[in-house]
């Protein structure tokens, strides 16, 4: 007993003794410490922005988004033409090489594609499905008929990464789960489920080395362990600083914060079902007005938001710069739920997610409150989004809040999922939970199916997005969040973080 | 050795192998329950289909991954294929990462055990160790602190006593890492954190949090069967006989008191091992409990029930060794 005491004392000693932590790591390495696991390596088997940071480092689009506008950029395709209504030329670039050493060319851009509609192993089908055939012109050329016509295709060709046809289909299909093989700028090096992820540079890499040789990921959920691990020195850069954190890191002299208008807004969706109040636009307005969005980003967004009147953000088709918020008016609201016959207020179930949105409960809550103030009795209903998203998805709600962007930026994608009235035989409608239901929304939204020219789109979706936020008030915006990122002063980092939130280690540099 | 009683014979073979086969009918029942109440709640936790389709899927799409999981089946159809395959040794693929569930738990087990095993030999041996030296002089203030000091570990919770350590040890301090595994080595399918000063670095703050508990409860024992002990007669006989103190106290007290607190380390290895999933998130130690929080958020239902079963199982069978030790040990304990 007392060897075992005596062993312990001197094992513990020893380690003190070695004392300071923090690897002294090579010149050019980085470790992050971003707030999400990785699911997988199989990059078409989670299509979140998560999952996604992860894939753009190990493999490319036929395009890509640069930089901090996002802008739409070549990649493995060096040019783009829409050909007609349906088909969508590619023509690849010459001598990229995978990681592994096989060529790439038009063959493994036909075999990804085709990969999509596999459920077994994507959460593409959306888009796998939608395409008719995919003829290959020659090594470098491909031509991708779709179904119908899909103005956004080419935007969303970013989010779909080039596997390698021979690799994949010899593998075990369970190996391609947990290696990437791809053209990135960075080669996978090894993954430790639940501790890290490594990867360095592809010194051949097409579009040239990129700066950062070595980059440790080592993904830490818990917000308060993320914070420590940035004070200790441990990581020099993480993602999803906590808004209730923010003062403390901010007045750490070692640390710099670096904050980003995010794309994402956060909303509240009301349903017209007839018989309930919300089918009264005066109520929905009044629902609107009695809202005190300036308080929630005071006091619960902590300021690291930005006041939202419409769904889409700026550099969205879809986007008018001339919608307002209404203006928060009590008075008013009261004025209104009296005209429309509910002057002694009715009661409603708000429901949300608790997990999913920055301070998400927090603002269902204060949601809650402020209806109260004019008599509309708010049952709160927040849960864990693994339960709260099948519920909208299967329409079981009449009020909920919920955070949107579209990778495509455009908004005409978006709006059939969440504006148009349910319709599984159109497949239209999966996210407008509360059952809203205008058959004028409809009737617009359809006409732009097969808009395909931007500047005619952009005046159709304007006028669309117009309809739904003043004339129908379809929503109720709140804000759009603002990312926080940390990085460790010393290290001399160049980072400007991405409008996705992804983090694409390319674009650092020291 | 009056210490050891009457003796008398050692439980038969048979009813021992009689004991066993009950209790392993026991534990597969218990295990198969425990399996169909997590199928039962999974109705309640939301559509897994709908988390796994990605967000632009149409209602048919989502229709096509909900028959190729089976899951448009009745509940009962989805069970028994469930067990059916699991006796098959096939324990379904997690929805999430689309790789054999039990794989994906089997490979987070070394980052669990190494640290359940080390927690528990820190909280055997200081909790035994500070549990003998109070209860020769109970009255001392040093030793009423101790015991004050133990009644803190048992209520404050393991998060605020991780937190904590990682507040004083590695951000202000700045000795000891707040998170993660650090540098592991590979002995053919084990990862250890061992075998490297950065793995054991990184293990001391887990573990630490993981044993405080434990440590408390094992002193309180271990002291209050000292004191007992302390008072019988052939304690008394001992110290009369002129024996040397170390071999009164170790000898022949202690071994007595360490038969229940061997059974309660016993117990509480088991349950550990299934449960450390606090310690395990604040300092995202990526173990299984880490992984069965995950796996809870994302609804991930063929690693949880998996889990649960595998769970049940080694808390069972950590059971059933400590009795079967326990008849061992002391062959006044009978099991008929």
């Amino acid at each position: 007993m007392k060897k075992a005491i005596l062993f312990l004392f001197a094992v513990v000693s020893i380690i003190m003794l070695f004392g300071v932590s923090g690897q002294v790591m090579a010149a050019s390495a980085i470790v992050v410490a971003p707030d999400v696991q990785p699911r997988m390596m199989n990059p078409h088997g989670d299509d979140s922005d998560a999952g996604l940071q992860y894939f753009a480092n190990f493999f490319d689009g036929l395009l890509q988004r640069k930089g901090s506008e996002g802008t739409l950029a070549p990649a493995l395709a060096e040019s783009y033409e829409r050909l007609d209504a349906l088909s969508w030329k590619f023509w690849l670039r010459k001598g990229v090489k995978f990681h592994n050493g096989n060529s790439f060319d038009a063959a493994d851009v036909k075999f990804t594609f085709e990969r999509l509609s596999n459920p077994d192993v994507s959460e593409f089908t959306n888009t796998g499905k939608s395409i008719d055939t995919i003829k290959i012109l020659d090594d470098h050329t491909v031509v991708i008929k779709t179904k119908q016509p899909i103005p956004w295709f080419a935007n969303n060709m970013h989010q779909i990464f080039i596997m390698d046809k021979e690799s994949t289909e010899a593998r075990d299909p369970g190996d391609v789960m947990v290696k990437a093989i791809g053209t990135g700028a960075y080669k996978f090096v090894e993954w430790v489920k639940g501790s890290y992820i490594r990867m360095e540079a592809n010194e051949d890499y097409w579009e040239g080395a990129p700066p950062i040789k070595k980059v440790e990921i080592r993904p830490i959920t818990e917000s308060s362990t993320r914070f420590a691990a940035l004070v200790s020195g441990q990581v020099d850069i993480v993602t999803g600083v906590p808004v209730e954190l923010y003062d403390k890191v901010v007045s750490n002299p070692k640390i710099e914060v670096v904050r980003r208008p995010a794309r994402r807004s956060i909303f509240l969706s009301l349903t017209n079902k007839p018989g309930t109040p919300m089918e009264d636009i005066r109520v929905r307005k009044a629902m609107y007005m009695a809202i005190n969005e300036g308080e929630i980003i005071e006091k619960i967004m902590r300021g690291h938001a930005a006041f939202a009147a419409q769904i889409p953000d700026p550099p969205t088709i879809g986007y008018k710069a001339e919608i307002e918020r209404l203006s928060y008016d009590l008075e008013m609201a009261k004025k209104l739920l009296k005209e429309a016959g509910y002057e002694n207020g009715f009661a409603v179930t708000l429901t949300g997610p608790n997990d999913r949105y920055v301070q998400d409960a927090k603002i269902a809550e204060a949601v809650a409150r402020y209806l109260a103030k004019v008599g509309i009795k708010v049952t709160l209903d927040v849960k864990p989004k693994s339960i709260f998203f099948p519920e909208v998805n299967q329409g079981k709600t009449d009020f909920y809040l919920i955070g949107w962007f579209d990778g495509t930026f455009d908004m005409g994608r978006t709006y059939f999922k969440l504006a148009h009235t349910r319709d599984s035989e159109k497949g239209y409608g999966e996210w407008n939970g509360a059952n809203y239901s205008d058959p004028e929304i409809d009737k617009l939204l359809e006409s732009t199916a097969d808009i395909i020219d931007v500047a005619e789109r952009e005046k159709v979706l304007q006028q669309l997005n117009k309809m739904a936020m003043v004339d129908k008030i379809i929503w109720i915006p709140l804000h759009y969040q603002v990312d926080l990122y940390a990085i460790q002063k010393g290290k001399g980092l160049k980072f400007s973080p991405r409008p996705d939130r992804w983090m694409v280690y390319k674009e650092i540099s020291k | 050795m009056g210490c050891r009683g009457r003796r008398r014979a050692a439980p038969t073979k048979s009813i021992m192998g009689t004991y066993i086969a009950r209790r392993l009918i026991q534990g597969i029942v218990v295990i198969l329950v425990a399996s169909m109440f997590c199928f039962v709640i999974f109705q309640f936790t939301g559509d897994p289909v709908v988390n796994m389709v990605g967000q632009y899927a149409t209602f048919e799409e989502a229709e096509e991954v909900r028959q190729l999981l089976g899951l448009d089946k009745p509940l009962y159809v989805q069970y028994g294929r469930f067990i059916w395959n699991a006796l098959h040794g096939n324990f379904g693929k997690s929805y999430v990462t689309r790789v054999p569930a039990l794989g994906l738990i089997l490979e987070r087990f070394p980052a669990t055990f190494e640290l359940v095993i080390i927690a528990v030999c820190m909280a055997f041996s200081v909790g035994v160790g500070l549990g003998v030296v109070v209860a020769l002089k109970p009255y001392a203030m040093r030793n009423r602190l101790i015991m004050a000091g133990s009644l803190g570990g048992i209520s404050i919770p393991t998060f605020l006593i991780g937190i904590l350590l990682i507040m004083i040890f590695s951000v202000y301090v700045g000795i000891l890492p707040a998170f993660g595994r650090g540098e592991t080595v590979r002995v053919g399918f084990w990862r250890t954190g061992l075998l490297t000063l950065d793995g054991i670095k990184h293990l001391i703050l887990p573990a630490i949090t993981l044993a405080m508990y434990q440590l408390a409860v094992l002193l309180r024992l271990t002291r209050a069967g000292m004191r007992e002990v302390m008072t019988e007669e052939y304690i008394k006989t001992a110290w009369s006989k002129g024996l040397a103190p170390r071999k009164v106290i170790f000898k022949h007290a202690l071994r007595n008191v360490l038969i229940p607190v061997v059974t309660i380390t016993g117990l509480q290895f088991g349950e550990l091992i299934a449960f450390s999933i606090v310690t395990e998130t604040i300092f995202q130690w990526p173990g299984m409990g880490n992984l069965l929080l995950t796996s809870i958020y994302e609804n991930d239902q063929p690693v949880i029930v998996t889990y649960i079963m595998m769970a049940a199982l080694i808390i069972i069978s950590a059971n059933m060794i400590v009795d079967i030790l326990y008849a061992i040990i002391n062959p006044k304990i009978r099991y008929d």
